[in-house]
């Protein structure tokens, strides 16, 4: 079999458990993610697997039920990538001329923006909640998907039966959602895969800065940033989350994979 | 090439204008408001409208931006709203270790990254380490990678110190070991991520008849790989550094939190932290602007190296 068709399953099945956990976190575990105690900050046992945090409560409580928020950050920015930049995508893949020109010079531009700084910027202003984050990550990240749409329309355009379907009077817009849209799908939905991954990545990554959803949510960057305090009398507070980071990316990021 | 240069400048230009004046009016005017952000949200109407007086936020959005925009082409960004320093002087001192930190990282990942993968010995041990090395390189995140590598190497092994920062003056090795695990954190996903690039380009550039022909000759395998192939699968990887500039502070942002280097990236995060408003409107006018000059710069590389884009 193909070596990326097994890396493909094996993120699915990543995700599937991540997913799972997250979803039936309240019967996997006795605690509450939120409800402080005078535990603090224990070691690891066989009680709380990674040890309390500083307020304490159980780390891996909060691991189990971040999965639910990293699970809805991911897909939601990759479904306000899907509505704004497959669209322009297509039209750019599409049209020809000045208006293609156009159109690459504009997703070139907004792909050279350093897009976590700009989201770092922006979510200081805003303000940490979950709809602006989805709304900002979904703004630096929708160019890439852009360009790749429009390179895989430009290149599906040159086939033959293209040609055929506008030489039987096929309207553009039948062109593209029977013609054309269905030969790209996998390339798109692959791309927003990755999407998905980088958008985990980044919202970690801003947690980590201490732009992550407010306190109390388990929010897995942030719950990185103030393990690390900590990082001497328990790694576990800091590198849990930040290995259940790492392996939800790394599932998104194999599923994704079509070539390589 | 001066053609190329004036043409691309025209176009980069109006664009720098149009990003930065999007970026400025959005953080002070659109999205927000620097009052709201430096005071808080139950300040009260007349704290708002003083400080807004007094700094002129006020203002129309473009009179702002134009005010802004000149003061800062004089070197005047303004001052920090918490420290009272100017922030030219505290981008300057941060500056330099940013710099350094980037230079090392991207030294360190291209160096290992032709080296490792131009290797002409058990080439497939070392294609299926890279593949299984570069999927984690890409996908782990570098606060984890940072806080463990902190936690072996210097809590357990206690061989490194744990963070800081230590300038030349205070001797090349204690300057040079506070480098080593930020190095290593920033460079691990420039490495995994130009491996991939140029493993690719270099598996098609070896198809190729001249490097059967060299074969032929009788050149020796580390020539043919060196010599003959790496000059030839070097430049998508040229295009790809270019673009990854804006990714590369992102990661120095990161990096400097974790490992607490005084650079550009801290002086941002604790700005953010601590709602200093004119340092942080500073720091992303100048990150972006920075950016789009070394995309620039990457370009005219680009463009130096294969005539083919000059047109």
């Amino acid at each position: 079999m193909n070596p990326n068709r097994i890396l493909r399953r094996i993120g699915l099945a990543m995700i599937t458990v991540i997913a799972l956990a997250g979803i039936f976190a309240p019967w996997l575990t006795p605690y509450d993610p939120n409800v402080s105690s005078y535990d603090v900050l224990f070691g690891p046992s066989p009680e709380h697997w990674f040890g309390t945090d500083e307020l304490g409560r159980d780390a891996f409580t909060r691991v189990l039920y971040g999965a639910r928020i990293s699970l809805a950050i991911g897909p939601g920015v990759a479904v306000i990538v899907m509505l704004v930049g497959v669209p322009i995508g297509l039209i750019a893949g599409f049209v020809h001329g000045r208006a293609d020109t156009f159109f690459v010079q504009v997703i070139d531009v907004f792909i050279s923006i350093p897009s976590f700084i700009v989201a770092l910027m922006v979510m200081a202003t805003v303000g940490a909640s979950l709809v602006n984050l989805v709304l900002v990550l979904g703004f630096v990240m929708w160019p890439e998907v852009a360009r790749l749409v429009r390179g895989q329309v430009k290149s599906v355009r040159e086939k033959v039966y293209i040609e055929a379907a506008v030489a039987i009077g096929c309207s553009p817009a039948r062109l593209l959602a029977r013609h054309i849209w269905p030969n790209i799908m996998q390339t798109v939905f692959a791309q927003l895969s990755i999407v998905v991954s980088l958008a985990i990545f980044t919202a970690a990554s801003l947690g980590f800065i201490g732009l992550g959803l407010p306190p109390p949510a388990p929010d897995w960057g942030s719950m990185v940033q103030s393990g690390f305090d900590y990082l001497v009398l328990n790694p576990w507070l800091c590198i849990g989350p930040g290995i259940a980071v790492a392996l939800t990316v790394m599932g998104f990021y194999l599923m994704g994979r079509i070539v390589d | 090439m001066i053609r190329f240069l004036l043409r691309r400048l025209c176009w980069v230009l109006p664009n720098l204008i149009i990003l930065t004046f999007l970026l400025f009016a959005a953080v002070t005017q659109w999205l927000g408001s620097p009052a709201g952000m430096m005071l808080g949200t139950d300040a009260s109407p007349e704290a708002i409208a003083d400080l807004n007086a007094r700094y002129g936020f006020d203002r129309p959005v473009v009179v702002q931006y134009v005010d802004w925009i000149t003061s800062a082409l004089s070197g005047d960004f303004g001052r920090s709203y918490i420290s009272r320093q100017p922030v030219s002087t505290m981008i300057a001192n941060a500056a330099p270790v940013t710099a350094e930190l980037a230079f090392w990282a991207m030294l360190t990942s291209i160096v290992l990254c032709l080296a490792v993968n131009s290797l002409t010995v058990a080439k497939m041990t070392v294609g299926t380490i890279a593949f299984f090395v570069c999927i984690v390189g890409v996908t782990v995140p570098n606060f984890l990678l940072g806080a463990t590598l902190i936690n072996v190497f210097s809590v357990k092994l206690g061989w490194l110190p744990t963070s800081g920062w230590s300038p030349w003056r205070n001797g090349a090795v204690d300057h040079l070991t506070h480098l080593i695990m930020p190095v290593m954190t920033l460079s691990a996903f420039y490495f995994s991520a130009f491996t991939m690039i140029y493993r690719a380009e270099y598996n098609d550039v070896r198809q190729q008849l001249f490097v059967r022909v060299a074969a032929a000759k009788g050149v020796t395998d580390d020539r043919i790989s060196f010599v003959h192939i790496l000059p030839n699968a070097v430049l998508p990887l040229v295009t790809y550094i270019g673009t990854s500039m804006g990714g590369l502070v992102g990661g120095a942002v990161i990096t400097e939190t974790i490992f607490s280097m005084p650079g550009l990236g801290r002086l941002f995060v604790s700005a953010v932290a601590g709602s200093d408003f004119p340092v942080m409107l500073a720091m992303g006018m100048i990150t972006l602007t920075g950016v789009m000059i070394l995309n620039l710069l990457a370009e005219l590389t680009l463009a130096a190296l294969n005539p083919q884009i000059r047109i």
